[in-house]
């Protein structure tokens, strides 16, 4: 199943008379690890949303290959970025999961529990986890299945710096892998390190779009300027 | 004189009168039928409204809140008009029979349970909608998830009808008509017993129905903090 390129096609997408997307157009050719960046309110979390399919737009604003986001739903999933976890213990949350996406294999919770080193948070219910705890869950929940596309918002926002790094490898592992990443971070030096690909948004608007490198060198408005020095 | 009331009523409960007992376990049984009826028809409703965003579901939700505030008589008098000889489920031959009163406890609380299970599920689907929709389930597993979710607050409504229903008086004096041995239950013996000034027995059922409703708000109450 080839869902390259993926084309968004003239997106805009408004609340109540409030333009949230503006005029996107886009192709993604490649299938690597692209980040979303821009300010607060700029659109990414909402830009996610519609690639995902749950918030609606018109059939063909946006396609992957030759599927609509709702073909190909089922190969994708989503970290939020506040985590959304049932009330019950990480264990049951990741087994939901897992019976959802009806994975049968024996021990699979045990092997995601293992490959994310949350083996010591396993029994405890969500509702008593720390913010970055609850976002590792979140983040053990989003790989279950095998997904062919993950999005990321801001997974590593209360992640610890070694636990950070950990996921990091784990997101280039999968990116390597064929999964295709999308990432919003406004941490510049997380996007120096893992990023292939980057979408710059101002308002609602696609500013930037070109891969990571040339981003660096680019000369940018003050807005990016300001965005690429304080991150 | 109180004095002697209350004693003569604790005796009645604690010999466990024989009176005393075919009332309450009639009403117990009225009750938990309807409770029973009622859930098993307004859970899955109440919940299902929570998908269709639509006119539909404002409508089915506003007629439910209306209902909620009816006062029981008005229903028993609906019901007896229907279940009455001449009315058109006259056939069925209800009126006066424990199912009449069954039927009426159901109809009773039907509305409640639907509006407080809808109000429940809306509210625990807004914090989860995107995790399910993200999961690409269907409005069925999604009902099953929130239902699971929402279980102790929906014991808790399941047991405020319950209190309702037991509660009640003046519909299931009507389709019941309070017949001695039959259709008597707490709530029309107390009634009745008051009226020909038989305090002693009125008093004992009084007391059973406050323990009721106190062990029903304890049980709400550590439900509540459970969940
Ligand atoms: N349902 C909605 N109703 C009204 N406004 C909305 C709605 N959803 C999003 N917005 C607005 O759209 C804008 C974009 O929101 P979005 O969550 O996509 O931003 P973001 O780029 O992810 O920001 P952040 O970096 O803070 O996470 C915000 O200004 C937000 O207030
Ligand atoms: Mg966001």
């Amino acid at each position: 199943m080839n869902i390259f390129p993926l084309k968004i096609n003239n997106l805009n997408y408004s609340v109540n008379e409030n333009t949230i997307l503006k005029d996107i157009h886009l192709t993604c050719e490649k299938n690597t690890l692209t980040i979303i960046a821009g300010n607060n309110g700029s659109g990414k979390s909402t830009l996610l949303k519609i690639l995902h399919g749950l918030i609606k737009v018109p059939i063909n604003t946006v396609r992957w290959g030759d599927y609509s986001t709702s073909n190909i739903k089922i190969n994708q999933s989503m970290v939020f970025q506040t985590p959304i976890l049932l009330n019950r213990t990480t264990y049951d949350n990741l087994a939901y999961v897992t019976k959802k996406k009806n994975i049968t294999e024996k021990f699979y919770v045990e092997k995601i529990i293992e490959k994310l080193n949350i083996k010591i948070i396993s029994d405890i219910n969500a509702k008593y986890l720390s913010g970055g705890e609850r976002q590792k869950v979140a983040i053990a929940m989003s790989i279950i299945g095998s997904p062919k596309v993950i999005f990321m918002d801001e997974p590593t926002s209360q992640l610890d710096p070694a636990y950070k790094n950990e996921i990091e490898n784990i997101i280039v592992d999968l990116s390597n892998n064929g999964v295709k990443i999308f990432l919003t971070s406004h941490d510049i030096s997380q996007i120096r390190r893992i990023g292939k690909e980057i979408i710059f948004l101002d308002k609602g608007k696609l500013i930037y779009h070109d891969c990571i490198e040339k981003f660096f060198k680019d000369k940018h408005c003050d807005l990016v300027n300001n965005y690429i020095n304080y991150g | 004189m109180l004095i002697n009331i209350l004693e003569t009523a604790f005796n009645l409960i604690i010999t466990l009168n024989d009176d005393l007992f075919e009332i309450i376990n009639l009403s117990l049984k009225v009750t938990l039928s309807a409770l029973i009826i009622a859930v098993s028809i307004s859970i899955p409703f109440g919940a299902f409204l929570v998908f269709y965003k639509n006119k539909f579901q404002s409508f089915i939700v506003l007629i439910a809140n209306t209902l909620m505030g009816m006062p029981p008589v008005v229903l028993g008098l609906l019901i007896y008009t229907l279940v009455s000889k001449k009315g058109i489920f006259g056939f069925l031959d209800i009126l006066y029979t424990p199912t009449a009163m069954i039927l009426a406890q159901t109809l009773l609380i039907t509305p409640i349970v639907i509006s407080l299970t809808y109000e429940e599920i809306y509210k625990k689907n807004k914090e989860y909608d995107l995790l399910l929709n993200s999961l690409n389930l269907n409005n069925f597993s999604k009902l099953k998830t929130l239902i699971y979710e929402c279980r102790y607050a929906l014991l808790t409504v399941a047991l405020t009808g319950f209190g309702r229903a037991s509660a009640e008086v003046g519909a299931v004096m009507i389709v019941g008509g309070n017949i001695n041995h039959f259709t008597r239950v707490m709530t029309t013996a107390i009634a009745f017993e008051t009226s020909r000034g038989s305090i002693e027995l009125a008093v004992a059922l009084g007391l059973i129905l406050l323990l009721i409703s106190l062990l029903i708000t304890l049980l709400i109450k550590s439900l509540r903090k459970i969940s």
